[in-house]
């Protein structure tokens, strides 16, 4: 904060508070406007006995719905899948895009080339990814297998194998948004101060050295900021498996944001999907508040 | 940047002012059906001066984009088209408009569909909700070539004792697909994918073994003999006599390996006969031909009927020129038309329309497919049962359950299912 | 120019990655250009090749619509997004507006999956009559950028542009000239990428984009994901629908170009 002493402490102070509302109101207006009744109305749904086939209010179930979501084996079942997915998307994609962005930081020729090809699958549609790595994973047509042919190896049951199918959708998801970490990553680096790095070259510290005594503690929030952010949507991932293995095979890749669609649409009873819902929501906001206090507790 | 930004702004206030006319406004699957319908609207329009507009999206999308529409008093959709396992819900919900007096003011003649569409996609409890749009049954795509080849026919003779031939009974084609697996090729390719592709596939393995959903009670039947037979048997055809995968094809993969002619059969849909007869997608055009999926015996089919209706919903902003544009879309000319054009018909008129079988010679045999096909369990919870079907079987094919054991857990959710529904007693 | 490890290094390295990024996307620029029959041919065949899928992404299937519905609604729903969240950003980084509280509730909403937001948007929207708009698509569309951008935003504040302001404040300056005169350009790299990411989340956005768009509001992901139907894939138009809306990105590079580089030369600035 800018802290100004003297007597005009208080008076700055409360015009600085005032700025800063003033500065908040229009976002938060167009979010109350559009968001609050969204979320209102599923915490509200959440407690009754709703579904699309008798869409009404008239039944209020309480905590009803938490219990039978908590004591659902299938709904526990796909909150566990999803967490070792997105341990694994965000963890990999995460050491990719941080390797990634500390050489694009480095170099200036073919910069905007290299940056331009990454961009690419980012404007692609989960969907598209999905049809079009299907057709790459064809066990028999695919061109990825007979690549691997090619080289002696047997052709791989790329989504049609309850072992591999996780790992498929990883590769793919790696693949597809890898790059929306280098892109935030690599504006975090470009906007690092020059002079502790000249600081540090005069006193003799190698690279390996710099990277971790100056650029990892100023990346921190833009860190954990770029995790959490990747974190949230790789939790609601549905899309891609929609596409690629609806959950398949078995029950190897059923995340917990298609069932929880499911739930929805096609069972039809919004009141336990909204509940469902909650406590994902309750989940990754007691991770974002941890994250959170930590990212606090270094600055 | 900020620049360009507010450029783009400029740009998009420009297109949010959207015309208000009301035209007939109907959501749609891009299926070839929907493409004849879009070929011959300007008739209707040039007729009645109607606008119509059809809105294409995913088939899997549909549903979702259908019922927050359905739900509200007041809709975007004239007219929809309704899956048959989406009737039983759509019914139970009331979201469609019962067209019976509509039917009667206009004399609108309802009997020449196959009374087996209009079970499926027609009637609900007696009250007509939907006119039968296109059929999609299942139906055995097999390789005429293979069976025609001597020396083929020459080593099934030594090995089973019998002749090759087009099957008869289902026996007979486990035979051949056993038979035809080797060296890289496939006597059947199937499609695991759950839930649907793999519920939908299963099904026609169930009714081929005489087995069926329910008894006449709603009392599930699915772990019995028969239906453990079929299942063993898919898991069998996916595991031993199809490529490597099948477990997780949709329907387009498994087209696929059907079209590029490495596989003997396929059980699909039977809109895909004509796609094997287009070079730009298949290497084995002229070679494949379509039947039922046999029975048990001879005379009994094993295949799964499938069919699209249309409706006018109860939130359709102008039911009145919906159904003006119904009656024009289903009339005998335009139904007609359609089937010329290469659509699935679901009148008999159609399929013995003599036009119609000078272009297509094995549209009788599409006609016995109909007529010999069984329903999936129509009920409101439908696509529930499907889920449930498609995860178990998937369980049972990735060697994760024994067949008696998940169609015991599908017999459990199924009864609970049909319970909720007031089906079963 | 002398030849250094160090300089090699980040090369080869980017090279391999660009690679592994590419490749997919110029098989599927090989598929756009053949037939299903030859796409999946193995082993893979040159088959016949020629520009007949781009000819019928435009005739048989109103490509251009969906591109350009997609591309109103992207850009719009960035501009409008970006300024509120930069103001927003900078608020909660300078001032702690609202506390941890409001800034955790900001992105609390995200964390519900879109399909229980939808039904009561779609009720909101159908009741103020903007169902199936352009500007619904747009609106819809806020709720996901603005909670994000504005996260993104915030560890950009808090780098140390804010001694530079305290000195401008000394100088006379008010708190809006420190804010657009040395906070923002300070954290330039950080509002370009968040542009780019809030373009691209909306540009993908595909759930309240099915519910709430209609036939003349379609965008580009739904219209694409209609070429996957019952009776089959068309995956060689599918092909040719992402070539062609990959090609903005080749009018994009001369603006890379620019501001990647002038991005560098900011951090230096100050």
């Amino acid at each position: 904060m800018i802290g100004i002493s003297g007597t005009g402490a208080n008076a700055a102070d409360r015009r600085d508070r005032r700025f800063g509302y003033a500065m908040a109101t229009p976002s938060l207006l167009v979010l109350f406007l559009i968001i609050l009744f969204p979320v209102i109305s599923a915490l509200f749904t959440s407690l009754h006995d709703y579904t699309l086939i008798a869409p009404n209010f008239d039944t209020f179930t309480g905590l009803t719905n938490f219990k039978l979501a908590l004591g659902d084996a299938e709904f526990r079942h796909s909150a566990w899948l999803t967490l070792r997915f997105v341990i694994g998307v965000v963890a990999l994609e995460f050491l990719i895009g941080f390797a990634v962005a500390l050489m694009l930081n480095k170099v200036e020729r073919f910069k905007p080339i290299y940056y331009a090809i990454l961009l690419c699958p980012l404007l692609m549609n989960p969907v598209i990814v999905g049809l079009i790595w299907r057709m790459f994973l064809h066990p028999n047509l695919g061109i990825v297998n007979y690549l691997l042919s090619t080289i002696g190896i047997d052709p791989v049951n790329w989504l049609g194998d309850t072992k591999i199918a996780i790992w498929t959708v990883i590769l793919v998801d790696i693949w597809h948004q890898v790059s929306f970490m280098i892109v935030l990553l690599l504006a975090g680096l470009s906007s690092l101060p020059k002079e502790p790095y000249e600081a540090a070259r005069v006193d003799g510290a190698n690279a390996f050295q710099c990277f971790i005594h100056i650029t990892l503690p100023m990346m921190r929030t833009v860190i954990v900021v770029t995790l959490l952010i990747r974190l949230i949507f790789a939790v609601k991932t549905y899309d891609l498996i929609y596409i690629m293995t609806r959950g398949g095979p078995g029950t190897a890749t059923d995340f917990v944001s298609y069932f929880i669609y499911r739930t929805a649409f096609v069972s039809l009873n919004v009141g336990e999907a909204s509940a469902m819902s909650i406590i994902l929501l309750t989940a990754i906001l007691g991770l974002t508040v941890y994250l959170y206090r930590y990212m606090r507790s270094i600055n | 940047m900020l620049k360009q930004l507010l450029l783009g702004s400029v740009m998009a206030l420009g297109f949010i002012g959207s015309a208000a006319a009301e035209p007939v406004n109907i959501l749609m699957e891009g299926v070839p059906d929907t493409e004849y319908v879009k070929a011959l609207v300007p008739e209707f329009t040039k007729e009645t001066g109607i606008e119509v507009n059809l809105e294409v999206v995913n088939y899997a999308e549909m549903h979702t984009k259908l019922v927050p529409q359905l739900v509200s008093p007041k809709g975007s959709y004239s007219a929809i088209v309704v899956d048959f396992y989406w009737v039983g819900e759509f019914a139970k919900a009331g979201w469609m408009q019962p067209l019976d007096d509509r039917i009667k003011a206009d004399n609108f003649d309802t009997s020449p569909y196959i009374p087996a569409m209009m079970d499926l996609v027609g009637k609900v409890n007696g009250t007509t909700y939907m006119l039968p749009f296109y059929n999609y049954a299942m139906g055995l795509t097999y390789r005429t070539d293979l069976l025609a080849d001597a020396k083929n026919q020459a080593d099934f003779k030594t090995k089973y004792g019998m002749d090759l031939k087009v099957p008869e009974t289902w026996d007979e084609y486990q035979k051949q697909v056993e038979f035809f697996t080797k060296d890289g090729f496939y006597g059947a390719v199937n499609q695991g994918l759950r839930p649907d592709p793999i519920a939908m596939e299963w099904s026609n393995y169930l009714f081929a073994n005489g087995g069926e959903y329910h008894d006449a009670d709603w009392k599930p039947t699915l772990n019995t003999p028969a239906g453990v037979k079929a299942l063993e048997q898919y898991t069998n055809s996916i595991n031993k006599y199809g490529p490597v995968g099948s477990a997780s094809f949709g329907f387009d993969e498994a087209f696929n390996v059907m079209a590029q002619g490495k596989a003997y059969s396929y059980i699909t849909y039977n809109f895909f006969r004509t796609a094997y007869d287009d070079p730009s997608k298949s290497a084995v055009v002229g070679k494949v031909e379509i039947m039922p999926v046999p029975g048990v015996s001879p005379d009994k089919g094993g295949s799964l009927n499938g069919a699209w209706g249309w409706a006018i919903p109860k939130s359709s902003p102008n039911p009145d020129d919906a159904w003006t544009f119904l009656k024009w879309v289903e009339s005998k000319e335009i139904t007609k038309k359609r089937a010329l054009a290469g659509g699935s018909p679901t009148r008999t008129d159609v399929f013995d329309d003599a036009d119609v079988l000078a272009k297509y010679p094995y549209y009788p045999a599409l006609k016995k497919l109909l007529l010999t096909s069984h329903n999936f369990a129509v009920f409101t919870y439908t696509p529930q049962l499907v889920e449930v079907l498609g995860r178990e079987l998937s369980l049972a094919v990735a060697g994760e359950k024994t067949p008696a054991d998940a169609l015991a857990a599908v017999e459990v959710e199924f009864t609970e299912l049909a319970k909720k529904d007031g089906k079963l007693k | 120019m002398k030849l250094r490890w160090s300089n090699i290094v980040p090369h080869v390295i980017l090279s391999v990655f660009s690679l592994c990024i590419l490749l997919p996307l110029i098989w599927v620029l090989r598929v756009s250009l053949t037939d299903k029959l030859t796409a999946y041919k193995i082993p893979p065949e040159i088959g016949h090749l020629g520009l007949e899928n781009y000819v019928e992404i435009f005739s048989t299937y109103p490509f251009e619509r969906w591109f350009l519905n997609s591309l109103v609604v992207a850009l719009a729903a960035t501009a409008i997004s970006l300024p509120l969240a930069t103001a927003m950003a900078y608020a909660f980084a300078r001032f702690n507006t609202g506390g941890a509280f409001l800034r955790l509730g900001v992105l609390a909403s995200q964390m519900l999956p879109p399909i229980i937001l939808v039904l009561p948007l779609f009720t909101l929207f159908f009741s103020t009559g903007l169902m199936q708009t352009h500007m619904g698509l747009i609106l819809s569309h806020l709720t996901i950028s603005l909670p994000f951008l504005s996260w993104m935003l915030v560890s950009f504040f808090e780098g140390d542009s804010a001694s530079l302001e305290e000195a401008a404040r000394i100088d006379g300056a008010t708190r809006w000239q420190a804010f657009i005169k040395i906070a923002v350009p300070v954290a330039a790299p950080g509002i370009l990428a968040a542009g780019l990411l809030g373009f691209i989340l909306s540009w993908n956005e595909f759930l309240f984009a099915l519910v709430l768009s209609g036939a003349s509001s379609q965008t580009l992901p739904i219209g694409l994901a209609s070429m996957e139907t019952h009776a089959g894939v068309e995956i060689a138009p599918l092909a040719a629908a992402t070539v062609v809306s990959l090609l903005p990105i080749f009018a994009l590079l001369p603006f890379l170009r620019k501001y990647l580089i002038k991005g560098l030369s900011l951090g230096a600035l100050k």
